[in-house]
């Protein structure tokens, strides 16, 4: 079979799904049903490799107080700053008091991050005001620089006022942001949310540093503890995303453990598509003998089956792993435990690859039925 | 006695078994035939006396046991399966008693089926069917479906389509025999001028003696043997 006739036999393998309009219906809505679970769960394990794994040309360090996971357990005198400066191999440090609406695990959570107003362009030069003012929000003691998946989450633009962990702000900026962490907290002055959230003024949850150059992480990470050793408040301080996995390891966990819907769906499908083409085939038997007998060969006829299965892994594909993106950029999940917050974002190469998953399946599911369908001699088929 | 070039189709000693259950069924016995070019043959005898299987081994669908059968030169008993499909796909074209069209498919739709294998650009298939379709006087019917066609419509839609790869050889098994009287006579009528102008080759399976006299020649089967010829 060349592939143009490969090719010709499209538009029939497509006009014989829709002889069964019912079935193909439920079959399709399955498969998408079985996508659309696999692309939350992708997304999902996404979110968690994007935000945890380590990389190569990091330069973040977050310094906590040790042994302490939670931002209201973690108490270190902000004094801490001028010495971490000092330490060779650090470029710039802040000062960050944080306070959530939940310190436990959550799907809706609120991070403030205090910082000094002033200092955080320096720090993190990479935050861009999309709408509002910076101006604005270092004038403002009230004012918070909200993340846009916060921001779109909540409904919020810059003049509105929200208040949650008891913190009342006015929004004075949406921020964007290459590190996804700061796209869902909301910044606001240092002095204020130590006052709002009645911590004392000389005490932050955390410091986080930058360093020169990223080989040199682990290095300063150690001088960092190493200098606060014997201090009333010792330190642990670690790579940013290695911090993170660390806080929220039973969120990780249990995310892991998603995996296994994953692949649950993926079988769905799987059993799904041989189901309905196994049932074209044997209903199709004298059909088929048909076109054998037109002279249709056996690859031929394999891939009729074959096409129908591809036809119906990219329907429900599209639909599902399509519904899971539109989901996903219409309810702005965010997800967290102990401060940290993760977004689940739509993201196109998830949907591609969940595209092309529910292909595979569609074709794999149909390898056997088409087997069957070229397997019995001709004339026995044109008797039944 | 023919010329050999005259001869489209030779079968010689040709023996066809099967087992059905703990029995061997013999539909064919060392069974030799000589079909001319341009024939317009019909075959009758009793149920079960082997002339669907000849029809199914002259149309290359089925293998002999023994023997051997030549289409044009073409020793088809030896082909494999893959070629026997090709051979089909040229040589000849079938004709069921019960139509066989793909119900979702227009008229145009199913006579254009054996031309999908084909690398022909799409404005050289639609003229094939379209002159298929005129051949059976359905021009006027080809954006119809199975579903909106009289049985006798339906039975020229499958010659349209076993005619629209231009084989020299036409087989057809009990073609009138789903359809009333006049839609059978049309239908004979419509193989009779294949035969003649087309220079069609025809074999055809009927219980029918009306339609058997419609066949320019008539041979009778009983047992797996030939038992006469009558012109």
């Amino acid at each position: 079979m060349t592939p143009k006739a490969a090719f010709n036999l499209i538009p029939l393998a497509a006009k014989q799904l829709l002889r069964h309009r019912v079935r193909t219906l439920l079959t399709v809505l399955g498969i998408a049903a079985g996508m659309f679970l696999y692309a939350l769960v992708e997304s999902m394990q996404t979110a968690v490799s994007r935000t945890t794994a380590v990389q190569a040309s990091d330069v973040t360090l977050v310094v906590y107080r040790e042994n302490r996971y939670c931002p209201s357990t973690s108490r270190l005198p902000l004094y801490y700053e001028d010495e971490i400066r000092r330490i060779p191999g650090v470029r710039e440090v802040i000062p960050i008091q944080i306070t959530v609406n939940n310190c436990g695990a959550s799907l809706d959570i609120v991070t403030f991050r205090g910082v000094p107003p002033r200092q955080l362009a320096r720090f993190a030069p990479e935050i861009q005001v999309t709408e509002g003012s910076r101006e604005d929000w270092e004038r403002t003691d009230d004012g918070a620089l909200i993340g846009e998946n916060f921001a779109a989450r909540r409904g919020l633009k810059p003049g509105d006022a929200f208040e949650a962990a008891g913190v009342r702000v006015t929004i004075s900026g949406i921020l964007t942001s290459p590190n996804l962490q700061d796209n869902d907290v909301a910044y606001v002055h240092l002095p204020f949310l130590q006052q709002a959230s009645r911590r004392g003024l000389g005490e932050v949850t955390q410091f986080n540093v930058r360093v020169e150059d990223p080989a040199h992480l682990e290095e300063v990470a150690a001088a960092i503890d190493a200098t606060f050793k014997t201090a009333e408040e010792p330190t642990h301080t670690q790579p940013e995303k290695a911090f993170f996995a660390q806080a929220a390891r039973e969120l990780i966990e249990l995310t892991g453990f998603t995996r296994w819907i994953g692949l649950g769906a993926v079988i769905a499908v799987l059993g799904l598509v041989a189901n309905a083409v196994l049932l074209v085939v044997r209903t199709r038997i004298r059909e088929n003998a048909v076109l054998q007998t037109l002279g249709y060969p056996d690859s031929a006829i394999a891939w009729l089956v074959l096409l129908e299965g591809l036809l119906l892994g990219l329907a429900g594909g599209l639909i599902g792993a399509g519904s899971a993106m539109g989901f996903l950029a219409i309810s702005r999940i965010t997800f967290g435990n102990e401060g940290q917050v993760m977004s689940i974002t739509p993201d196109p190469g998830l949907f591609l690859s969940g595209l092309l998953l529910a292909l595979v399946l569609g074709g794999l599911a149909s390898t056997y039925p088409a087997w069957m369908a070229v397997r019995r001699p001709i004339v026995e088929s044109l008797r039944t | 006695m023919e010329n050999d070039q005259d001869i489209l189709i030779r079968c010689l000693s040709v023996t066809k078994q099967y087992k059905k259950g703990e029995n061997l069924v013999t539909p064919l016995d060392t069974l030799d035939l000589d079909i001319p070019r341009g024939d317009f043959l019909a075959m009758m005898g009793p149920s079960g006396s082997g002339k669907t299987t000849l029809l199914n081994l002259l149309s290359g669908i089925d293998q002999p046991t023994s023997g051997s059968i030549e289409v044009d030169g073409v020793a088809i008993h030896a082909l494999s399966r893959r070629a026997l499909a090709a051979w089909r796909a040229r040589q000849v074209g079938y004709i069921f008693q019960l139509y066989h069209l793909v119900p979702v498919l227009t008229a145009f739709e199913n006579v254009e089926l054996p031309l999908l294998l084909d690398d022909l650009k799409r404005r050289e298939r639609r003229e094939k069917v379209e002159a298929a379709l005129s051949l059976v006087g359905l021009s006027d019917r080809m954006h119809h479906f199975p579903r909106e066609l009289s049985g006798g419509q339906e039975q020229r839609v499958a010659i349209a389509r076993a005619l629209v790869a231009d084989p020299p050889l036409l087989v057809a098994d009990e073609p009138t025999g789903d359809l009333d009287r006049e839609s059978a006579d049309a239908i004979l009528g419509l193989l009779q001028t294949l035969s003649r102008e087309q220079g069609k080759t025809i074999v055809m399976v009927t219980h029918d003696p009306k339609a058997a006299g419609a066949a320019s020649r008539t041979l009778h089967l009983e047992k797996g043997q030939l038992l006469e010829a009558v012109s």
